[in-house]
């Protein structure tokens, strides 16, 4: 018997990355999930290693698009009959600067694709979530939601507002089951830390090589993440026995954040 | 497969609520459990409802005191052969006051049962765990490590004290294998809480030990006090094998009460 037998998640973002590691993780448990991601062909290759058949579904569509946020929502409902869980997982920047150089196009990039995206899809689903009293909402935010760094303010501006959305929306369906948290790893080698690590390497003034290695001498494990850990966090959440945890920024940060 | 098998795991105060909690998701989980409690008779009473055979031990003693709770380490690492797993889970009040009128012997008391059990129950065990390469404590902290309420200053005090210990600590074992995380639960009805809340209500300057429940639930975003079965979920979950990279965490129990 799994922890999240008969229910239904959705994740943005869940074709490769740490989304997919959630969306292994929660079929394992027994859930149903829709794995969102821009690009169908990958979404299909995902999807045979994962071999889950009928309780996996994809959806298409572009997160920095509200219209696709809420069809990637709504669709899942449509698709399983319900929508008991939703993890806001997609999310970057682009074109990292030092602020006194950044673009106001790329600190809009990362607040569509962070911020706004988890209000859109956080939206859509309270519509669905609170007349069924139950719920549960996870946002991937980051260490970077509650700390600081040089060169990549818009990824930091983006995921604190985020940890202040999902405090504030758990104090707003507190008391109609549903739970709403923030995630927050460490730096993890993901395909997106990849493709725009080294720019944001860059803004900072560093090599890749050299950013991967300021993350892991900033936390106590002198390491970086991995999408696993990021994972079981996510199915305790996301299970029963995460009913009494609401409104918290967990960290999964090798001991990175102060707080 | 359980997720902790053939782990070895104590619990100070683990025969009844939290940590009795704890301790009944080890087992469901695979791990051999060493609980602690003052009471003997209380002890193998819980050992006879926990019915885990050799897979389960009580040690007696009080968790204030030094000499238990190395006592307690040493005892599982002698029955059972190592320790991976140390939940230091004891700790309260017994006659707590507004600072104007607290007594030495309560703040002492307070101070070593939550803070000195929590510091002598680290170093014994990460004499273990270090040389092992391997090693998981967790810390019962509280909602009030975070916070400051009035007429529980040494509660809250103890508990904000566990808290900087526990993230030094992380950093001092963390390229070891050992991993060292606190829970911070919110209000939870527990028999301690039970017994000494009536007093604590009082010095809060509260009418009845009701209110005092109705304060801490309506700072929560959940409006009801937590369960024991919900800190005893993110106890397994820090315990396993995965949890590798989550360190010097603070995580929060508490449906919503803390602001960060």
């Amino acid at each position: 018997m799994g922890l999240l037998d008969g229910r239904v998640a959705c994740i943005t973002g869940g074709t490769r990355g740490i989304g997919l590691a959630i969306a292994s993780a929660f079929l394992d448990e027994g859930a149903s999930v829709v794995i969102n991601g821009r690009d169908a062909a990958k979404a299909k290759r995902s999807m045979d290693e994962l071999g889950a058949g009928d309780r996996l579904h994809f959806i298409g569509g572009d997160v920095k698009q509200r219209s696709d946020c809420e069809a990637i929502v709504n669709g899942t409902a449509k698709h399983f009959g319900r929508l008991d869980i939703l993890v806001p997982n997609a999310g970057g920047g682009s074109d990292y600067a030092p602020i006194a150089q950044l673009t106001d196009e790329a600190m809009q990039d990362a607040l569509v694709w962070s911020f706004w995206h988890t209000f859109w899809t956080m939206r859509a689903a309270l519509n669905l979530m609170i007349p069924n009293n139950y719920g549960r909402i996870l946002a991937m935010s980051s260490v970077e939601g509650k700390m600081g760094k040089p060169g990549i303010s818009s990824y930091v501006v983006a995921k604190h507002a985020i940890n202040g959305l999902v405090k504030s929306a758990a104090q707003e369906v507190g008391t109609l089951g549903i739970t709403v948290n923030a995630l927050c790893p460490g730096a993890i080698e993901t395909d997106i830390m990849k493709q725009d690590g080294p720019g944001a390497a860059q803004a900072m003034g560093l090599t890749y090589e050299g950013l991967l290695e300021v993350f892991a001498n900033d936390s106590a494990v002198k390491r970086l993440n991995e999408v696993g850990d990021v994972a079981a966090v996510a199915v305790l959440l996301a299970s029963d026995a995460g009913s009494g945890i609401s409104g918290s920024l967990i960290s999964i940060d090798g001991g990175t954040s102060p707080y | 497969m359980g997720k902790l098998d053939g782990k070895i795991a104590c619990i100070t105060g683990g025969t009844r609520s939290i940590g009795r909690a704890i301790a009944e998701a080890y087992l469901a989980e695979g791990a051999t459990v060493v609980v602690n409690g003052r009471d003997e008779a209380k002890g193998q009473q819980c050992l006879k409802e926990l019915n885990a055979g050799a897979k389960a031990a009580f040690y007696a003693g009080d968790a204030s005191l030094q000499s238990t709770v190395e006592g307690l380490i040493d005892f599982t690492i002698s029955k059972y052969g190592k320790l991976d797993i140390c939940c230091l889970n004891s700790g309260g009040v017994q006659m707590t006051a507004p600072i104007a009128q607290m007594s030495d012997e309560e703040w002492k008391l307070e101070i070593d049962w939550n803070l000195n059990h929590v510091f002598w129950g680290m170093r014994r065990a990460l004499n273990h765990m270090i040389p092992r390469q391997y090693g998981r404590i967790i810390v019962t902290s509280s909602v009030e490590g975070k916070l400051g309420k009035p007429g529980i200053a040494g509660y809250s005090t103890t508990k904000h004290a566990v808290n900087g210990l526990v993230k030094s600590v992380a950093r001092e074992v963390g390229t070891l294998g050992i991993t060292v995380n606190a829970i911070l639960p919110g209000l939870i009805e527990t028999d301690i809480v039970r017994e000494t809340g009536p007093s604590s209500a009082i010095a809060m300057g509260l009418e009845s030990y009701d209110a005092m429940i109705a304060l801490f639930t309506q700072e929560s975003a959940i409006k009801r006090p937590n369960k024991v079965e919900e800190v005893a979920a993110v106890a397994v979950l820090m315990a396993t094998d995965g949890a590798r990279n989550m360190t010097g965490c603070l995580f929060p129990v508490d449906g919503g009460t803390m602001p960060y």
